[in-house]
């Protein structure tokens, strides 16, 4: 990644090692296969087999090497690597089960397995099952809510270095200004057109248009 | 060539081994929540994939180019095979093949590791590192134990020794891979369930994570057990499809947990139940595969397949002890976190029925496995050599199989939760009737067409339980036709069901309709064809009951009759290509109404380089009602006289056309539910996989019917035993021919000179009136009493059956325990609570819209 703090030698070099790293994994075993069937052809099976065992060795310098660099903190970390995917929570699975119930539940009762005063008392209890644990969930989600925007907040006031912050759209000066919504005064994102609240559309045009 | 190529081989087993070394200790610490350490930790496990691949491609130059100075090249092959069958030499022998598993196991780290990417960050660390744990197992092994690169200790010779023919045929070439890939398989769901035990993340999403790659092991795990059947069937010529091998029996003892597995973590998706059972079935299903490896590999039990014996068995029982120390540890650490929430609605309800089938599977598992290490177990604790044969097996089990039979039909007529009594009468009432009315044919018609509804069974035992297991065993075909009935009702009723409620609700028709109903169930409507594969494979097990075996000589132009068959002997014809004589002796088949229904060309194949053991091709004509299958026994050059056994299997082929039915069903289960470009590397794994399976089993029963002259293959114990009296066949069951070269085979099947001299003996003894105990008691006097197929039945031999059945009823015990603590949680449980406060309305739009993202 580049970064715009380091000189542009630097960077550079940064750019062409991931067009590198990015390349390499899908051309590399395109050659080797090519080269192959190459020598399968001109010479045999076993000049095959050694140039195939060439390439897998120096796939195996290269992905080691990779790893080892990655590890002392040398390797630049890509985005994707960088965005770690939240795990879903135990409440989130639970509401997924008590969902899928209440979905076979209406399949049963469509194929006549079940009769209609058996389904209407299983479909209250999950139904108010489900409601539980929704707002449980909503609960949970409201403190980590404000940590996630002071951090995107101190993200775009800062200018840091980070992936995420560089990926968000340049919000011109005022990075750590937010709209309030006119309608429902919540505060929204800088390039909002819609307020997250209530649905409003934001005034005025946008920042960066 | 290199002069130091071994040299380097051994290299790259120790690369391996420090690479996967690293990997490992990279993802425990990436365990602690390090993102970078992760990303190196997945690189390494790229590295150290890649680094396998080297090793095998470096086995397979060292082959290619006959390096004799290897000694495992030395001893698997010679310069006179061809690339394909070097190729084969690969896994032919035990050091080979223990690279050929850790191979195949990179490639399924490499598959999961690049399926994880961006999901599982917290399991992802400990699966990798399990990987690795297992992949270091191997490679010590083989450092240490088994290096298949270590050298000839009196250097090079000029030629190798070359491959056993027995392995030199087509089967023998996707056999043991097939296999192979269901066994490695179960690797990755046991990394999840670990990684899911040490992170304590034990809820729902691990089971997610590993249902298809489990599916997928068991789609394998079933391929190639059919090919082991077809191979036994079409190559050893003895009759036959399963002969109850150890190694056979291992084979299938994972496929019983994995089946089992594949039930149960439904009732935890859906219920939050059994959440301790499943994470000790997916152990238990690796540990078992292990388990297998281990019994073919130490000759701890005699068997045809067995590899020679080594000291590497060792090594095994203490990689087991430590899995099973590891999993108990890890399992008791987290028994609060694995309470189940569970609750039962009803008894009546699919839930309970899948803890039945549960129990069953897992009582055949149990059954098989100790009448497995029966023959060890009797001689340490009870010092007393005993040998468990086809005989045991043949009685025992195919009652308790048709009884999970039964509970496949009955299960499915259970809805989930509860059912009610009018619905499931009603579901009821045409499988019952279907069930009768084909019990009522098979008794009206079945004799008639040689299939009767009851037929003899030979007894196993003396006394009263000999006797009920030979009722019971004897009237098997008609519980069978029953159930054959009764369970393609109830699946035929769940799709139309399915189909009519869709044709009604959404105003489909009904190809569309059907269409729709399995995408949007995929796992469940796939699981009821895999289901009807099994009633179809059931339909060419009962089959086996009305065999018929007769032997004879003809001369050229003479006729014999057998069953409903004139087969007519045409005359020899030899044949000659490069590496040996084919002398073929052509028979007429002819059917009782007149039409010609084949020609059969058994063989006798002479080796140049084995002159002195002609091998015995089979020649086999295929037909949905029953296959004839000829072998020839010798062909006088003089006389041209030859000698003949033939069998008449009924319903062989309905087995195969089942299997096919089953591999269908399980694609449709693992049909990614995503567009494969979104499902990535496993919905690609999983498409190609499944339509690969297809096509090569399509293609191999496609070209079943020329292979008996394409094949080189020879077979150890060709032709049978004609056997018409049915004491001397009760007897000849129970007796193990000694000759010490055909591994377990009982009197009744082998071929061998040996066992033709014991059989004489004892028919003159018969005809002396010598009573069948007698002649018994001498026999075990003269061989010890490992010479019975049957352990007899008294004092502690009888554990054999009572420890399985011990260990059944106790498993009953826990499964009426376990409902009954659900159903009365449920009694007093929570009822319906009351019925949200003030803000019911937005939470319940809010519910309905979640519903609805559901169905989209």
């Amino acid at each position: 990644m580049v970064d715009p703090n380091t000189d542009n030698a630097a960077s550079s070099l940064d750019a062409w090692e991931e067009r590198i790293t990015r390349a390499l994994p899908v051309l590399g075993p395109v050659v080797v296969v090519v080269a192959a069937f190459a020598a399968a052809y001109v010479v045999d099976i076993g000049a095959s087999l050694l140039v195939l065992a060439g390439g897998v060795l120096l796939a195996v310098i290269g992905t080691l090497w990779a790893s080892v660099r990655t590890l002392v903190g040398e390797a630049p970390t890509s985005l994707d690597v960088a965005l770690a995917l939240a795990a879903p929570t135990a409440a989130e699975e639970q509401k997924r089960a008590v969902l899928q119930a209440l979905k076979d539940l209406e399949h049963e009762r469509s194929l006549g397995k079940l009769d209609d005063a058996d389904y209407t008392e299983l479909k209250t209890r999950y139904r108010s099952q489900a409601k539980r644990l929704l707002q449980e969930l909503d609960r949970d989600l409201e403190p980590r809510r404000a940590v996630a925007e002071a951090w995107v907040a101190r993200a775009l006031a800062g200018g840091s270095a980070s992936a995420a912050a560089r990926r968000a759209p340049r919000a011109s000066g005022d990075g750590g200004k937010r709209p309030a919504c006119g309608g429902c005064g919540t505060h929204n994102e800088p390039d909002a057109r819609f307020c997250k609240g209530c649905g409003a559309k934001m005034g005025g045009p946008r920042a960066d248009a | 060539m290199w002069t130091s190529l071994p040299v380097f081989g051994e290299l790259v087993l120790f690369g391996v081994m420090i690479s996967a070394a690293y990997t490992l200790a990279v993802s425990i610490v990436a365990g602690q929540g390090r993102p970078r350490w992760l990303e190196a930790a997945r690189l390494g496990a790229y590295g150290t994939i890649a680094m396998v691949g080297l090793a095998i491609l470096v086995l397979g130059y060292a082959f290619v180019t006959h390096d004799f100075r290897i000694r495992y090249v030395a001893h698997y092959s010679d310069r006179s095979m061809t690339p394909t069958y070097l190729l084969t030499a690969l896994w032919g022998g035990q050091d080979g093949s223990l690279l050929w598993w850790l191979f195949l196991l990179s490639i399924y780290t490499g598959a999961c590791v690049r399926w994880m990417h961006g999901r599982f960050r917290e399991l992802q660390p400990w699966v990798i590192a399990t990987l690795m744990t297992i992949m270091l197992f191997f490679c010590v092994l083989m450092a240490f134990a088994a290096n298949p690169f270590a050298t000839s200790v009196a250097g090079a010779r000029l030629d190798g020794e070359g491959l056993n023919p027995l392995l030199q045929n087509f089967y023998m070439i996707i056999h043991p891979p097939a296999l192979y890939t269901g066994f490695v398989g179960c690797a990755i769901p046991f990394a999840f369930a670990i990684a899911a035990l040490i992170t304590g993340r034990l809820d729902d999403e691990w089971l997610a994570a590993c249902r298809n790659w489990m599916l997928f092991a068991w789609l394998f795990l079933s391929i190639g057990n059919a090919l082991g059947m077809l191979w036994a069937y079409e190559e050893l010529g003895w009759g036959g499809y399963w002969g109850w091998d150890p190694v056979e029996n291992a084979a299938c003892l994972p496929w019983f947990t994995a089946s089992a597995y594949v039930h149960s973590l439904m009732v935890q998706e859906r219920r939050g139940m059994l959440k301790v059972w499943n994470v000790v079935l997916v152990c238990l299903t690796f540990v078992l595969t292990i388990f297998g490896t281990f019994l073919t590999r130490s000759g701890l039990i005699a068997s045809v397949h067995s590899f020679a014996q080594s000291g590497i068995g060792t090594y095994f029982l203490r990689f087991l002890a430590l899995l099973i120390a590891a999993i108990v540890g890890l399992i008791v650490w987290r028994l609060p976190k694995l309470r189940s929430e569970g609750r039962i609605e009803s008894i009546w309800s699919r839930d309970a029925a899948f803890l039945v089938n549960n129990w069953a599977l897992l009582g055949i598992a149990t059954f098989i496995l100790v009448a497995t290490v029966f023959p060890r177990i009797s001689e340490w604790l009870l010092s007393q050599p005993s040998t468990v044969g086809p005989t045991f097996y043949n009685a025992w089990l195919p009652p308790v199989g048709l009884a999970v039979f039964a509970l496949m039909g009955l299960g499915t007529v259970l809805g989930w939760r509860k059912t009610s009594v009018q619905a499931m009468r009603r579901a009821l009432v045409l499988p019952t009737v279907a069930g009768t009315s084909l019990a009522l044919a098979h008794i009206v018609f079945g004799a008639r067409l040689g299939m009767p509804a009851i037929y003899a069974k030979e007894r196993i035992y003396d006394g009263a339980i000999g006797v009920v297991l030979q009722r019971i065993d004897s009237v098997l075909p008609l519980i069978a036709s029953f159930f054959v009935a009764f369970n393609t009702v109830v699946i035929t009723q769940e799709f139309s069901i399915g189909v009519r409620a869709r044709m009604r609700t959404h105003g489909e028709g009904i190809a569309s309709a059907l269409a729709s109903l399995v995408g949007r169930a995929r796992h469940r409507y796939g699981g009821y064809v895999v289901h009807l594969g099994v009633v179809v494979m059931f339909v060419g097990f009962t089959g086996w009951a009305f065999n018929v075996d007769k032997e004879t000589s003809l001369k050229p132009g003479e006729s014999f009759r057998v069953d409903r068959y004139t087969l007519t002997y045409l005359g020899p014809r030899m044949e000659v290509d490069q590496s040996k004589r084919m002398i073929f002796a052509d028979v007429s088949v002819v059917d009782d109404a007149g039409h010609q229904v084949g020609r059969a060309t058994p063989a006798k194949f002479i080796y140049k380089r084995m002159p002195d053991a002609p091998t015995t091709e089979v020649s086999m004509i295929h037909s949905l009602r029953d296959d004839v299958y000829v072998v020839v026994g010798n062909v006088s050059a003089e006389s041209k006289v030859a000698t003949f056994q033939v069998h008449i299997n009924p319903l062989v082929s309905w087995i195969w056309v089942g299997v096919m039915m089953l591999i269908f069903g399980a694609v449709i289960a693992m049909w990614p539910e995503t567009a494969l470009a979104e499902a990535g590397a496993s919905g690609w794994l999983r498409s190609a996989g499944a339509v690969t399976s297809v096509v090569v089993f399509g293609f191999m029963l496609a070209v079943a019917p020329a292979r008996a002259f394409a094949q080189s293959t020879s077979s150890m114990h060709a032709g049978t035993v004609q056997i018409d009296d049915p004491k001397e066949r009760e007897l000849f069951v129970q007796l193990l021919c000694e000759c010490g070269d055909c591994a377990r085979l009982p009197l009744a099947t082998c071929t061998c000179g040996e066992a033709d001299q014991a059989r004489a003996e004892v028919r003159a003894k018969m005809r002396d009136g010598v009573s069948v105990d007698a002649i018994k008691a001498d026999y075990v006097q003269r061989y010890g009493s490992g010479a019975l197929a049957v352990p007899p039945n008294k004092g502690g031999l009888r554990a054999i059956y009572l420890v399985p059945a011990l260990a059944a009823l106790f498993g009953a015990g826990i499964v009426v325990f376990v409902v009954r603590k659900w159903k009365r949680k449920n009694d007093e449980g929570d009822g319906p609570p009351p019925a949200g406060g003030g803000g019911a309305d937005v939470w319940d739009a809010k519910l309905d819209e979640e519903l609805k993202a559901l169905d989209g």
